[in-house]
């Protein structure tokens, strides 16, 4: 019993020192899952809300919104892959090329955080509507160019105000790429293509999947840039939800909506999360 | 779009007001808040209004108050005023239902008062406090809705009807029915036509194409506008309440559209007009209410009781554009306002409008036919 | 055909003349070192050579082929970086095979696994080929960057202060080895480092360089023997150096007077420009060409020069004891074999003694 005092003691300092982020990972995480998942088995109050039931209704009617669950479906990975496809050679640019005034481009990056998203993707909208690019372009003699409200418009949208959550996760990777190897890999025959192949791209390989988390996980629930550059015609999971609990009122299917997309969204990551596991595993680089 | 234009829509985007209901909320960011009219370099100075707290909450529509009028309460009262705007009737009742909303003062459109009432969201007004209300300058037609069983909830702010805006030099067919609406939507200008992310309007005006009611529920009607919906989908240029700046851009050539927009528009571009169906459609009155659950009663009797006095609520009318219920505002309206035609349809086009049926705002038909429509 | 040469070769960074006007030849299958304090061009030069670097006037040449334009992939050359730079995302094998792997026509997998055994059984880590770099000890490291660089039987291997980061004696090993290596390998390396002993022992040729241009060229020996100065005399061991001016000039011999008027003679360094009267100079004695004895004893034997003083301290350097003496002459080091007879156990701190040295065991030298 003796030697049983210390090791309960220590159980119960370690108990309590857990027990904060315990709470607050119930408080946060789990309650609020516990209550989605309630009102998704409950039915829809005659003036709207939530009333208690026990039926899969709502979940059987998910089919109702497979345009938003197809569309998100698509969109989200190919938005992620474009602003991946645009952010890496900025993050290169910036983490390898820049010298000077690195600092001051790196604000330029983050600056337009600073104002209003609603009033940057507003700012779209003129853009994208008939009296911006489209009449530039026409000015070129590229006629009858439409923008607003198509899919090309949100991923436009989506690429410009999620590309600092691809380009930093990058851009802190390549920062800490010792440049040396890059001359390492040039001194062994390898020209810049192949360097960037087989040594720079591989050694990014953990921003990269950082960034691509990060911004897919977001566009999963993204339902700002469908509305405003969109035009309600692209609609998304997301939108889905804002019309479920704000419009319609009906919180039960909008709970079997949102539990659907939280285990999409479980099963993506954990398949990004093996994959890139898989790729650390292989080339001993630690990518998560 | 040149330099002004950006600046234009910039500035109105800052005073929270680009255009009427939908643009914050139809967005989804229905809990965007405006705060307006607040210090504006000017310290509040208590005055005759005593203790009504340093801050009255409104919730209201988009480009629905003057500014200055507000501003002019704060100096008299102390009490801020802090603006937020909504979307749509839907979403406002969303928010109350969820609950310790924190608003002071509503303002519902008629067909709802019945729906708040009956749940309880808004309390029985206590007219001895508005004093400047006057039952019998208004129109009974506009304000029979703001008493529920006998038992007044709201008095009335101004009214207007839900039509459509065509941009008369290029939608030279001068359409005069929602079924020319529909049908040219489907043909000469798809692409090019916006309806309102509203199930209100845009279900009531689909429903017009076949001659049924404007707040039909009946499931076989409803039936054929869903129809018609998802056959239009693709030919729209986009579902949004914020139609003004793609009309104003020309991207969009007609949109279903309210009275005040429809000045708006004109005022940017005559060749705008605005066109009742003759069918019939939307007349609407939107009215002043007091939540439950209002922390600050006081200063919601004070703010509504300013806004309803007549000089001030002809400001407001000439800043909004939508006409007033009340006989003693318009006394003090300019000529040409009281006879302007968008303003004050002829009575032959003003005849077959219907106001929106209690009840549509919780129907659940109605909600889920929307959401497929925008769904699909 | 030398295997490296350098044409009248500058690089300047901004206001920095790194690199300033050099010309060189390194001779087909030698050691040679870059000796030099940091800043002084050597590690420059060597990336000159590499095409890290390109000229802004002059030409680099290897294997008589100029380098101009010439990218860092497509020369005949491979370097051991100082920080050893193996790749961390790859293991051993991968990392000696990288420079194969981009070769064309790429080799078949059976004759890389050979080639890759082959160099990881030349730096004695056979058997190594599936393991991470960082699972390995900094020496096992360093014979991976060597594997790596030499499985491409370069023309020239460039090696960066590739021992700096090794234990002292680890460091001798792998000096002995480079040695060894370069035998059997037979291609030419080149050693930038600023360690003398580093330099002086492995190489057949020594540049030493400061302030972007080489002092003096040469074998250690002439090196260490005939100085060029009192730069590269200071450089290639420890020396005292007396300073002051040319008052005399014989043909291979020069007096010197020094600042306290004594005037002392040297003969001139066979390496050294010649001296003339009024330049300032420094005569140059090793601590090991100076005699020591205790105060009242007579000189074990007769000596040109001699002075007196007190013992200061003494440091055993194993073999060698080192006295610093203050005396006539200031500060001076004297070091004598443990088992001479003049090292005697009196001669102790604050002991007075007498020291001196033949004129013939030092140099007049330049005093830049």
């Amino acid at each position: 019993m003796k030697r049983a005092g210390p090791g309960r003691r220590r159980a119960i300092v370690t108990a309590l020192l857990l027990a904060p982020s315990t709470l607050w990972f119930v408080a946060l995480l789990v309650m609020p899952l516990v209550v989605v998942l309630v009102f998704s088995l409950g039915e829809r109050a005659p003036a709207g809300g939530y009333q208690a039931g026990f039926t899969f209704a709502n979940y059987l009617n998910l089919p109702a919104r497979l345009t938003a669950f197809t569309n998100t479906l698509t969109l989200a990975p190919v938005g992620t892959l474009l602003c991946l496809v645009f952010a890496y050679p900025l993050a290169y640019f910036l983490a390898v090329k820049v010298k000077r005034a690195k600092l001051m481009l790196l604000v330029l990056v983050i600056l337009p955080f600073w104002t209003s998203f609603l009033l940057r993707t507003y700012a779209w909208i003129i853009l994208l509507s008939g009296k911006g690019i489209p009449s530039w372009l026409a000015v070129v003699g590229i006629e009858g160019v439409r923008l607003i409200n198509t899919p090309t418009a949100v991923l436009i949208g989506i690429v410009y105000g999620y590309l600092p959550l691809m380009v930093f996760p990058i851009y802190v990777s390549l920062e800490r790429l010792d440049k040396r190897l890059l001359e390492a890999a040039a001194d062994l025959y390898a020209d810049p293509i192949a360097t960037f192949r087989r040594v720079t791209l591989p050694l990014s390989l953990p921003g990269v999947v950082t960034g691509c988390l990060l911004v897919f996980i977001l566009l999963m629930g993204e339902y700002l840039i469908p509305q405003l550059l969109g035009g309600g015609k692209v609609f998304f999971i997301g939108n889905a939800l804002v019309d479920l609990f704000l419009q319609s009122r009906n919180w039960p299917f909008g709970s079997a909506v949102a539990i659907a997309l939280v285990v999409i969204m479980i099963v993506a990551v954990g398949l990004a999360t093996r994959w890139a596991k898989h790729q650390g595993a292989t080339r001993e680089v630690s990518l998560l | 779009m040149n330099k002004r234009e950006f600046l234009y829509h910039l500035r109105r985007y800052q005073q929270g007001s680009i255009s009427r209901r939908q643009f914050l909320g139809a967005t989804g960011l229905g809990v965007a808040s405006a705060v307006l009219a607040t210090e504006l370099g000017l310290r509040p100075r208590r005055a005759f209004a005593g203790d009504i707290g340093d801050r009255v909450s409104l919730c209201t529509w988009p480009s629905y108050h003057d500014p200055a009028n507000l501003e002019v309460f704060t100096q008299a009262t102390g009490a801020t005023v802090e603006m937020t705007v909504f979307g749509s009737n839907e979403e406002m009742m969303a928010k109350l239902q969820a609950g310790a909303a924190g608003y002071d003062v509503l303002v519902p459109t008629n067909y709802t008062i019945r729906d708040y009432a009956s749940q309880n969201l808004i309390q029985p007004l206590d007219l001895a406090q508005i004093p400047n209300h006057d039952p019998s300058a208004h129109d009974t037609r506009f304000t029979g809705e703001g008493a529920v069983d006998g038992t007044v909830y709201a008095v009335p702010k101004d009214w207007g009807t839900t039509g459509y805006v065509i941009n008369s030099s290029e939608v030279t067919e001068g359409p005069t029915t929602w079924k020319e609406f529909w049908d040219l939507t489907q043909t000469t200008h798809s692409g090019r036509v916006m309806v309102h992310d509203y199930q209100l309007t845009t279900i009531g005006n689909a429903l017009k194409y076949y001659g049924y009611s404007f707040n039909s529920i009946d499931a076989a009607e409803l039936a054929k506008a869903e129809e018609l919906l998802l056959a239009v989908k693709p030919h729209l240029f986009g579902i949004n309440s914020d139609y003004k700046p793609s009309m104003l851009s020309g991207d969009a050539i007609m949109s279903i559209c309210w009275t005040g927009d429809a000045v708006q528009l004109r005022r940017e571009n005559a060749a705008m007009q605005y066109v009742l169906g003759r069918e019939g459609g939307e007349i609407w009155t939107d009215f002043y209410a007091i939540p439950a659950d209002a922390p600050n009663v006081k200063g919601a009797y004070a703010l509504i009781d300013y806004l309803v006095t007549p000089d001030i609520n002809a400001k407001e009318v000439l800043f909004h554009g939508y006409p007033s219920t009340d006989a003693r505002t318009n006394a003090l309206l300019p000529k040409e306002l009281l006879e302007d035609p968008i303003l004050y349809p002829a009575a032959e086009v003003l005849a077959p409008l219907e106001f929106g049926a209690t009840g549509l705002i919780t129907n659940e038909a109605r909600a889920e036919l929307f959401a497929r429509f925008k769904s699909a | 055909m030398p295997d490296v040469e350098f044409r009248g070769v500058h690089r300047r960074f901004g206001p920095v003349r790194a690199v300033d006007g050099v010309s060189f030849a390194i001779t087909k299958g030698s050691f040679h070192s870059f000796l030099g304090p940091s800043g002084c061009g050597k590690t420059t030069s060597l990336r000159l050579i590499a095409g890290f670097e390109q000229p802004d006037e002059g030409d680099v040449l290897v294997a008589g082929v100029g380098m101009g334009g010439v990218p860092a992939y497509r020369r005949p050359v491979n370097m051991v970086f100082q920080h050893y730079a193996l790749f961390p995302h790859l293991d051993v094998f991968a990392n000696v095979a990288f420079g194969l792997r981009q070769r064309s026509p790429r080799p078949t997998r059976a004759e890389l696994g050979r080639r890759v055994d082959e160099a990881l059984a030349l730096v004695r880590l056979a058997g190594y080929g599936d393991r991470r770099a960082w699972e390995l000890s900094g020496g096992q490291q360093q014979r991976v960057a060597l594997a790596r660089a030499l499985i491409n039987r370069p023309t020239v291997l460039l090696l960066d202060e590739p021992l700096s980061a090794l234990d002292r004696k680890l460091r001798r090993d792998m000096q002995f080895e480079l040695q060894t290596l370069q035998r059997d390998v037979g291609i030419t390396f080149i050693l930038v480092t600023h360690d003398q002993e580093e330099a002086l022992s492995m190489s057949d040729s020594v540049a030493i360089m400061r302030d972007g241009r080489i002092v003096q060229f040469g074998a250690p020996n002439e090196l260490y023997d005939a100085p060029v100065n009192r730069y590269v005399a200071g450089f290639v061991g420890e020396t005292n150096f007396l300073a002051g001016r040319v008052v005399e000039r014989q043909d291979d011999r020069a007096s010197v007077r020094l600042d306290d008027g004594r005037v002392l003679a040297a003969p001139l360094s066979a390496g050294g420009p010649g001296l003339a009267v009024g330049e300032a100079a420094v005569i140059a004695v090793r601590p090991e060409a100076i005699q020591l004895w205790p105060g009242g004893d007579p000189a074990p034997t007769p000596l040109d020069q001699m002075f007196e003083g007190h013992i200061e301290s003494r440091i055993f350097l194993g073999d060698q004891i080192e006295f610093a003496v203050q005396g006539d002459l200031g500060r001076i080091l004297a070091r004598a074999p443990k088992a001479a007879i003049s090292v005697r156990g009196d001669l102790v701190p604050d002991t007075p003694v007498r020291f001196g040295w033949e004129n013939e065991s030092a140099l007049a030298l330049a005093d830049v």
